[in-house]
Protein backbone atom coordinates (compact mmCIF):
# COMPACT_ATOMS: atom_id res chain seq x y z
CA UNK A 1 0.00 0.00 0.00
CA UNK A 2 2.67 2.35 1.00
CA UNK A 3 5.31 1.17 -1.18
CA UNK A 4 3.76 1.94 -4.28
CA UNK A 5 2.74 5.39 -2.75
CA UNK A 6 6.02 5.70 -2.47
CA UNK A 7 6.81 4.48 -5.82
CA UNK A 8 4.77 7.14 -7.77
CA UNK A 9 5.60 10.13 -5.81
CA UNK A 10 9.50 9.46 -5.41
CA UNK A 11 10.30 13.35 -5.28
CA UNK A 12 8.29 14.17 -2.29
CA UNK A 13 11.22 12.58 0.14
CA UNK A 14 9.34 14.03 2.89
CA UNK A 15 6.29 12.21 2.43
CA UNK A 16 7.85 9.28 2.04
CA UNK A 17 9.38 9.04 5.02
CA UNK A 18 6.22 9.52 7.31
CA UNK A 19 4.42 7.17 4.96
CA UNK A 20 7.15 5.20 5.29
CA UNK A 21 7.47 5.60 9.30
CA UNK A 22 3.73 4.85 10.08
CA UNK A 23 3.95 1.95 7.86
CA UNK A 24 6.80 0.10 9.69
CA UNK A 25 5.03 1.51 13.24
CA UNK A 26 1.58 -0.48 11.22
CA UNK A 27 3.47 -3.95 11.36
CA UNK A 28 4.97 -3.55 14.54
CA UNK A 29 1.86 -2.48 16.82
CA UNK A 30 -1.04 -4.43 15.20
CA UNK A 31 0.33 -7.57 13.46
CA UNK A 32 -3.06 -9.12 15.00
CA UNK A 33 -4.97 -7.07 12.86
CA UNK A 34 -3.67 -8.13 9.42
CA UNK A 35 -3.81 -11.23 10.47
CA UNK A 36 -7.52 -11.54 10.72
CA UNK A 37 -7.98 -9.59 7.56
CA UNK A 38 -6.11 -12.43 5.54
CA UNK A 39 -6.87 -15.34 7.41
CA UNK A 40 -10.78 -14.74 7.84
CA UNK A 41 -10.73 -12.48 4.81
CA UNK A 42 -13.68 -10.38 6.52
CA UNK A 43 -13.74 -7.20 7.84
CA UNK A 44 -13.56 -5.83 11.36
CA UNK A 45 -17.18 -5.20 13.19
CA UNK A 46 -16.43 -1.18 13.39
CA UNK A 47 -15.22 -0.77 9.73
CA UNK A 48 -17.74 -0.54 6.64
CA UNK A 49 -18.11 -2.87 4.16
CA UNK A 50 -15.93 -1.92 1.26
CA UNK A 51 -15.16 -2.94 -2.44
CA UNK A 52 -12.01 -4.70 -1.66
CA UNK A 53 -14.37 -7.75 -0.87
CA UNK A 54 -17.00 -9.46 -2.73
CA UNK A 55 -18.73 -12.43 -0.87
CA UNK A 56 -19.71 -15.10 -3.10
CA UNK A 57 -21.13 -19.05 -3.37
CA UNK A 58 -20.10 -21.98 -4.88
CA UNK A 59 -22.56 -24.39 -5.40
CA UNK A 60 -21.50 -27.49 -6.13
CA UNK A 61 -24.74 -29.59 -7.73
CA UNK A 62 -22.39 -32.60 -8.91
CA UNK A 63 -22.12 -33.51 -4.54
CA UNK A 64 -25.00 -35.84 -3.19
CA UNK A 65 -25.97 -33.37 -0.73
CA UNK A 66 -29.96 -33.27 1.01
CA UNK A 67 -30.82 -29.15 0.17
CA UNK A 68 -33.72 -29.43 2.09
CA UNK A 69 -31.11 -29.28 4.97
CA UNK A 70 -29.70 -26.21 3.67
CA UNK A 71 -33.30 -24.61 3.44
CA UNK A 72 -33.93 -25.94 6.73
CA UNK A 73 -30.66 -24.04 8.14
CA UNK A 74 -31.96 -20.76 6.31
CA UNK A 75 -34.98 -21.15 8.06
CA UNK A 76 -34.02 -21.31 11.19
CA UNK A 77 -31.32 -18.93 10.90
CA UNK A 78 -33.88 -16.14 9.54
CA UNK A 79 -37.32 -17.79 11.40
CA UNK A 80 -39.02 -17.97 8.48
CA UNK A 81 -41.25 -20.08 10.21
CA UNK A 82 -43.09 -17.59 11.84
CA UNK A 83 -45.60 -17.09 9.08
CA UNK A 84 -48.54 -19.60 9.84
CA UNK A 85 -51.42 -18.03 7.84
CA UNK A 86 -50.33 -17.82 4.26
CA UNK A 87 -50.72 -20.28 1.88
CA UNK A 88 -47.95 -22.46 1.20
CA UNK A 89 -47.33 -20.41 -2.39
CA UNK A 90 -46.91 -17.09 -0.55
CA UNK A 91 -44.88 -18.41 1.79
CA UNK A 92 -41.12 -16.79 2.11
CA UNK A 93 -38.75 -18.89 0.74
CA UNK A 94 -34.76 -17.49 0.92
CA UNK A 95 -33.68 -20.66 -1.04
CA UNK A 96 -35.95 -22.47 -3.60
CA UNK A 97 -34.97 -26.08 -4.31
CA UNK A 98 -35.22 -26.65 -7.86
CA UNK A 99 -35.87 -29.73 -9.83
CA UNK A 100 -34.46 -29.44 -13.39
CA UNK A 101 -34.76 -32.29 -15.70
CA UNK A 102 -33.12 -32.74 -19.44
CA UNK A 103 -36.23 -34.09 -21.33
CA UNK A 104 -34.52 -36.11 -23.77
CA UNK A 105 -33.35 -38.54 -21.49
CA UNK A 106 -35.05 -37.58 -18.16
CA UNK A 107 -32.13 -37.06 -16.09
CA UNK A 108 -33.39 -34.95 -13.45
CA UNK A 109 -31.08 -33.23 -10.97
CA UNK A 110 -32.12 -30.51 -7.51
CA UNK A 111 -30.24 -27.51 -7.00
CA UNK A 112 -30.74 -24.24 -4.31
CA UNK A 113 -31.68 -21.08 -6.22
CA UNK A 114 -31.44 -17.96 -3.62
CA UNK A 115 -30.66 -14.54 -4.67
CA UNK A 116 -27.02 -14.61 -7.01
CA UNK A 117 -25.91 -11.66 -5.45
CA UNK A 118 -25.55 -9.99 -8.65
CA UNK A 119 -23.16 -7.14 -9.87
CA UNK A 120 -25.99 -5.43 -11.90
CA UNK A 121 -28.65 -6.31 -9.76
CA UNK A 122 -32.25 -5.91 -11.68
CA UNK A 123 -33.89 -5.04 -8.57
CA UNK A 124 -31.74 -2.20 -7.25
CA UNK A 125 -32.29 -1.13 -10.70
CA UNK A 126 -36.17 -0.98 -10.72
CA UNK A 127 -36.81 -0.28 -6.55
CA UNK A 128 -38.07 3.45 -6.74
CA UNK A 129 -37.24 3.96 -3.10
CA UNK A 130 -33.51 2.79 -2.99
CA UNK A 131 -34.55 -0.08 -0.49
CA UNK A 132 -33.85 -2.79 -2.88
CA UNK A 133 -30.00 -2.25 -2.56
CA UNK A 134 -26.11 -3.25 -3.13
CA UNK A 135 -23.97 -3.32 -0.51
CA UNK A 136 -20.08 -2.58 -1.20
CA UNK A 137 -19.11 -5.66 -0.81
CA UNK A 138 -21.67 -7.28 -3.21
CA UNK A 139 -24.50 -8.38 -0.77
CA UNK A 140 -27.86 -7.49 -2.18
CA UNK A 141 -30.83 -7.43 0.08
CA UNK A 142 -33.36 -5.13 0.96
CA UNK A 143 -33.66 -2.09 3.66
CA UNK A 144 -37.07 -2.95 5.37
CA UNK A 145 -37.08 0.74 6.67
CA UNK A 146 -37.79 2.04 3.05
CA UNK A 147 -39.40 -0.61 0.99
CA UNK A 148 -43.21 0.15 0.36
CA UNK A 149 -44.16 -3.19 -0.89
CA UNK A 150 -44.48 -2.44 -4.39
CA UNK A 151 -42.99 -6.06 -5.70
CA UNK A 152 -41.52 -4.44 -8.48
CA UNK A 153 -38.18 -6.45 -7.51
CA UNK A 154 -39.93 -9.64 -7.51
CA UNK A 155 -41.06 -8.92 -11.01
CA UNK A 156 -37.71 -7.80 -12.03
CA UNK A 157 -35.68 -10.78 -10.47
CA UNK A 158 -34.80 -13.34 -13.37
CA UNK A 159 -34.02 -15.97 -10.03
CA UNK A 160 -37.58 -15.89 -8.79
CA UNK A 161 -35.74 -15.05 -5.79
CA UNK A 162 -37.54 -12.52 -3.71
CA UNK A 163 -40.78 -13.40 -1.42
CA UNK A 164 -43.27 -10.54 -0.48
CA UNK A 165 -44.45 -11.14 3.47
CA UNK A 166 -48.49 -11.13 3.52
CA UNK A 167 -48.85 -11.28 7.01
CA UNK A 168 -48.18 -10.01 10.37
CA UNK A 169 -45.50 -11.18 11.95
CA UNK A 170 -44.55 -12.49 15.66
CA UNK A 171 -41.11 -13.49 16.85
CA UNK A 172 -38.60 -12.46 14.56
CA UNK A 173 -35.02 -13.46 15.05
CA UNK A 174 -32.87 -10.66 16.45
CA UNK A 175 -30.71 -10.88 13.51
CA UNK A 176 -33.53 -10.96 10.77
CA UNK A 177 -36.65 -8.16 11.38
CA UNK A 178 -39.38 -8.90 9.13
CA UNK A 179 -42.79 -8.15 8.64
CA UNK A 180 -45.67 -7.36 6.76
CA UNK A 181 -45.99 -5.46 3.57
CA UNK A 182 -42.12 -5.99 2.75
CA UNK A 183 -40.29 -7.84 -0.02
CA UNK A 184 -37.49 -10.13 1.26
CA UNK A 185 -34.54 -12.32 -0.34
CA UNK A 186 -31.70 -13.95 0.87
CA UNK A 187 -29.26 -12.08 2.05
CA UNK A 188 -26.21 -14.36 2.49
CA UNK A 189 -26.88 -14.37 6.50
CA UNK A 190 -25.13 -10.67 6.27
CA UNK A 191 -24.92 -10.13 10.15
CA UNK A 192 -23.06 -13.87 10.43
CA UNK A 193 -20.67 -12.59 7.09
CA UNK A 194 -19.93 -9.60 8.86
CA UNK A 195 -18.47 -11.83 12.09
CA UNK A 196 -17.23 -13.64 10.36
CA UNK A 197 -18.77 -16.72 9.80
CA UNK A 198 -20.28 -18.25 7.03
CA UNK A 199 -23.73 -18.63 6.07
CA UNK A 200 -26.28 -20.67 7.27
CA UNK A 201 -26.82 -22.61 4.45
CA UNK A 202 -23.17 -22.80 3.70
CA UNK A 203 -22.40 -24.24 7.11
CA UNK A 204 -24.57 -27.61 6.57
CA UNK A 205 -23.74 -28.11 3.39
CA UNK A 206 -20.99 -30.71 3.92
CA UNK A 207 -18.84 -28.97 1.68
CA UNK A 208 -21.19 -28.78 -1.30
CA UNK A 209 -21.51 -24.93 -1.17
CA UNK A 210 -18.26 -22.71 -0.62
CA UNK A 211 -18.31 -19.44 0.76
CA UNK A 212 -15.92 -16.90 0.53
CA UNK A 213 -14.39 -13.59 -1.65
CA UNK A 214 -14.15 -13.83 -5.16
CA UNK A 215 -12.09 -10.43 -5.46
CA UNK A 216 -9.52 -12.30 -3.21
CA UNK A 217 -7.68 -14.57 -5.53
CA UNK A 218 -6.22 -16.48 -2.66
CA UNK A 219 -9.82 -17.61 -1.31
CA UNK A 220 -10.87 -21.20 -1.46
CA UNK A 221 -13.56 -20.15 -3.43
CA UNK A 222 -11.41 -17.95 -6.20
CA UNK A 223 -9.17 -21.03 -6.41
CA UNK A 224 -11.76 -23.16 -6.65
CA UNK A 225 -13.53 -21.52 -9.19
CA UNK A 226 -9.90 -21.01 -11.39
CA UNK A 227 -9.76 -24.79 -11.26
CA UNK A 228 -13.19 -25.83 -12.22
CA UNK A 229 -15.77 -25.54 -15.09
CA UNK A 230 -18.92 -23.20 -13.38
CA UNK A 231 -21.56 -21.45 -14.61
CA UNK A 232 -23.48 -18.71 -13.81
CA UNK A 233 -27.55 -19.59 -13.99
CA UNK A 234 -29.02 -17.27 -17.10
CA UNK A 235 -25.48 -15.80 -17.91
CA UNK A 236 -26.39 -14.46 -20.75
CA UNK A 237 -28.49 -11.81 -18.58
CA UNK A 238 -24.63 -10.49 -18.13
CA UNK A 239 -25.33 -9.66 -14.45
CA UNK A 240 -22.52 -11.39 -13.31
CA UNK A 241 -23.86 -13.09 -10.17
CA UNK A 242 -22.05 -14.03 -6.94
CA UNK A 243 -23.55 -17.53 -7.08
CA UNK A 244 -21.66 -19.71 -8.93
CA UNK A 245 -22.97 -23.12 -9.70
CA UNK A 246 -21.03 -26.53 -10.77
CA UNK A 247 -22.14 -29.56 -12.57
CA UNK A 248 -24.96 -27.95 -14.37
CA UNK B 1 -59.63 27.08 64.74
CA UNK B 2 -56.38 29.12 63.75
CA UNK B 3 -54.41 26.08 65.59
CA UNK B 4 -55.87 23.63 63.63
CA UNK B 5 -54.65 25.23 60.37
CA UNK B 6 -51.22 25.78 61.77
CA UNK B 7 -50.82 22.13 62.81
CA UNK B 8 -52.33 20.61 59.34
CA UNK B 9 -50.10 22.72 57.26
CA UNK B 10 -47.12 21.31 59.51
CA UNK B 11 -48.05 18.06 58.93
CA UNK B 12 -48.33 18.46 55.16
CA UNK B 13 -45.24 19.82 54.87
CA UNK B 14 -43.71 17.36 56.91
CA UNK B 15 -45.11 14.92 54.55
CA UNK B 16 -44.37 16.51 51.70
CA UNK B 17 -40.29 16.45 52.71
CA UNK B 18 -41.17 12.89 53.59
CA UNK B 19 -42.20 11.81 49.90
CA UNK B 20 -39.46 14.41 48.42
CA UNK B 21 -36.71 12.31 50.27
CA UNK B 22 -37.90 8.58 49.09
CA UNK B 23 -38.97 8.61 45.84
CA UNK B 24 -39.93 5.24 45.95
CA UNK B 25 -42.80 5.91 47.95
CA UNK B 26 -44.29 8.09 45.55
CA UNK B 27 -43.46 5.88 42.56
CA UNK B 28 -46.09 3.74 44.46
CA UNK B 29 -48.34 6.01 45.53
CA UNK B 30 -50.58 6.42 42.32
CA UNK B 31 -51.04 10.20 42.50
CA UNK B 32 -53.19 10.32 39.46
CA UNK B 33 -51.62 13.14 37.54
CA UNK B 34 -51.42 13.15 33.33
CA UNK B 35 -48.19 11.97 33.11
CA UNK B 36 -46.87 9.02 31.82
CA UNK B 37 -45.76 6.13 33.44
CA UNK B 38 -42.82 4.38 32.34
CA UNK B 39 -42.17 0.72 33.15
CA UNK B 40 -38.37 0.91 33.83
CA UNK B 41 -36.25 -1.71 35.31
CA UNK B 42 -33.29 -0.44 37.49
CA UNK B 43 -30.15 -1.95 36.40
CA UNK B 44 -27.56 -1.31 39.36
CA UNK B 45 -23.78 -0.58 37.89
CA UNK B 46 -25.12 -0.12 34.47
CA UNK B 47 -25.48 3.19 32.64
CA UNK B 48 -27.14 4.25 29.62
CA UNK B 49 -25.61 5.21 26.49
CA UNK B 50 -26.30 8.93 27.35
CA UNK B 51 -27.52 10.86 29.79
CA UNK B 52 -31.40 10.46 30.18
CA UNK B 53 -32.55 13.53 28.87
CA UNK B 54 -30.40 13.24 25.73
CA UNK B 55 -32.23 10.13 25.39
CA UNK B 56 -35.61 11.24 25.62
CA UNK B 57 -34.56 14.06 22.82
CA UNK B 58 -32.50 12.20 20.43
CA UNK B 59 -33.65 8.64 20.89
CA UNK B 60 -35.46 8.49 17.20
CA UNK B 61 -32.87 10.35 15.56
CA UNK B 62 -29.59 8.05 17.39
CA UNK B 63 -31.61 4.93 16.04
CA UNK B 64 -32.31 6.39 12.50
CA UNK B 65 -28.55 7.05 11.72
CA UNK B 66 -27.46 4.07 13.25
CA UNK B 67 -29.67 1.92 11.15
CA UNK B 68 -28.22 3.69 8.13
CA UNK B 69 -24.63 2.72 9.33
CA UNK B 70 -25.38 -0.79 10.22
CA UNK B 71 -27.51 -2.19 7.56
CA UNK B 72 -26.43 0.10 4.61
CA UNK B 73 -22.74 0.26 5.53
CA UNK B 74 -22.41 -2.72 7.62
CA UNK B 75 -21.21 -1.36 10.82
CA UNK B 76 -21.67 -3.71 13.47
CA UNK B 77 -19.67 -2.18 16.70
CA UNK B 78 -17.81 0.87 18.13
CA UNK B 79 -14.48 0.44 18.17
CA UNK B 80 -14.34 -1.00 21.60
CA UNK B 81 -16.60 -3.46 20.16
CA UNK B 82 -19.65 -3.01 22.20
CA UNK B 83 -22.61 -2.42 20.24
CA UNK B 84 -23.46 0.83 18.33
CA UNK B 85 -25.22 3.68 20.69
CA UNK B 86 -28.60 3.80 18.84
CA UNK B 87 -28.30 -0.36 18.03
CA UNK B 88 -32.12 -0.86 18.79
CA UNK B 89 -31.23 -5.23 19.91
CA UNK B 90 -29.03 -3.37 22.22
CA UNK B 91 -31.95 -1.02 23.92
CA UNK B 92 -34.68 -4.02 23.91
CA UNK B 93 -31.81 -5.99 25.84
CA UNK B 94 -31.59 -3.90 28.83
CA UNK B 95 -34.83 -2.49 28.64
CA UNK B 96 -37.27 -4.97 28.22
CA UNK B 97 -39.35 -5.87 31.47
CA UNK B 98 -39.77 -9.44 32.80
CA UNK B 99 -42.55 -10.61 35.30
CA UNK B 100 -43.04 -13.75 36.31
CA UNK B 101 -43.97 -15.65 33.43
CA UNK B 102 -41.36 -14.33 31.08
CA UNK B 103 -40.42 -10.88 29.17
CA UNK B 104 -43.20 -8.62 28.28
CA UNK B 105 -44.40 -8.47 24.61
CA UNK B 106 -44.95 -5.50 22.42
CA UNK B 107 -49.26 -5.85 22.96
CA UNK B 108 -48.38 -5.20 26.46
CA UNK B 109 -48.71 -1.38 27.75
CA UNK B 110 -46.09 -2.75 30.67
CA UNK B 111 -43.65 -2.73 27.66
CA UNK B 112 -40.67 -0.47 27.83
CA UNK B 113 -40.79 1.35 24.79
CA UNK B 114 -45.08 1.11 25.00
CA UNK B 115 -45.45 2.52 28.08
CA UNK B 116 -44.02 5.74 27.76
CA UNK B 117 -45.25 5.74 23.58
CA UNK B 118 -49.00 5.04 24.71
CA UNK B 119 -49.23 7.92 26.27
CA UNK B 120 -47.80 10.55 24.19
CA UNK B 121 -49.86 8.81 21.29
CA UNK B 122 -46.96 8.03 19.11
CA UNK B 123 -47.30 4.81 16.97
CA UNK B 124 -44.14 2.92 16.83
CA UNK B 125 -43.37 0.79 13.60
CA UNK B 126 -40.29 -0.80 14.81
CA UNK B 127 -42.03 -3.99 16.49
CA UNK B 128 -43.69 -4.65 13.04
CA UNK B 129 -40.54 -6.16 11.98
CA UNK B 130 -37.88 -5.88 14.81
CA UNK B 131 -37.85 -8.25 18.01
CA UNK B 132 -39.55 -6.97 20.58
CA UNK B 133 -37.82 -8.88 23.52
CA UNK B 134 -34.58 -10.05 23.87
CA UNK B 135 -33.30 -13.71 21.86
CA UNK B 136 -33.76 -16.92 24.07
CA UNK B 137 -36.64 -15.15 26.35
CA UNK B 138 -38.71 -18.15 25.22
CA UNK B 139 -40.84 -17.78 28.31
CA UNK B 140 -43.12 -14.50 27.10
CA UNK B 141 -46.09 -12.70 29.59
CA UNK B 142 -48.83 -11.54 27.24
CA UNK B 143 -50.90 -10.21 29.90
CA UNK B 144 -48.62 -9.21 32.41
CA UNK B 145 -50.19 -7.75 35.71
CA UNK B 146 -48.37 -7.36 38.65
CA UNK B 147 -45.32 -5.14 37.39
CA UNK B 148 -46.55 -2.01 39.25
CA UNK B 149 -43.39 -1.56 41.31
CA UNK B 150 -41.77 -1.35 38.02
CA UNK B 151 -44.08 1.48 37.10
CA UNK B 152 -42.39 5.04 37.97
CA UNK B 153 -44.05 8.48 37.21
CA UNK B 154 -41.79 10.09 34.37
CA UNK B 155 -41.20 12.80 37.27
CA UNK B 156 -39.35 10.56 39.75
CA UNK B 157 -37.05 9.22 37.41
CA UNK B 158 -36.19 12.74 35.65
CA UNK B 159 -36.66 15.73 38.07
CA UNK B 160 -35.94 17.93 34.68
CA UNK B 161 -39.24 16.97 33.29
CA UNK B 162 -41.85 18.92 35.02
CA UNK B 163 -44.74 17.51 36.11
CA UNK B 164 -46.57 20.71 35.91
CA UNK B 165 -45.74 20.25 32.41
CA UNK B 166 -48.16 18.15 31.60
CA UNK B 167 -50.93 18.79 33.62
Amino acid sequence: MTTSNQNKNADQSRRNFITGSFAAAGVAVAPGIFLIQTAGASKPLDQEASKKNRWGILIDTSKEVDWDKCVEACNNEHGLENDKISRPDQKTQYIRVVEVTNKTTGYSKQLPVMCQHCEHPPCVDVCPTGASMKREDGIVLVDRHRCIGCRYCMMACPYKARSFVHETLKDQREATPRGKGCVESCNMCVGRVDAGLQPACVEVSNGAMVFGDLNDPESEISKLLKKQNTKQIRADLKLNTGVRYKGI
Amino acid sequence: MQLHYKILTQLSLIFGLVVMASPNLLAETDSGGLYPKITIQEQAGKQCVRPAAEIRRLHPDMLKHDRIKTLRKGVRAKNDGSSLDGSLKACISCHAIKNDSGYVRIDNDQHFCVSCHKFAAVTIDCFQCHRDIPEGGAKTAHAAKNLDSNSKDLAVISPEVSTNDNK
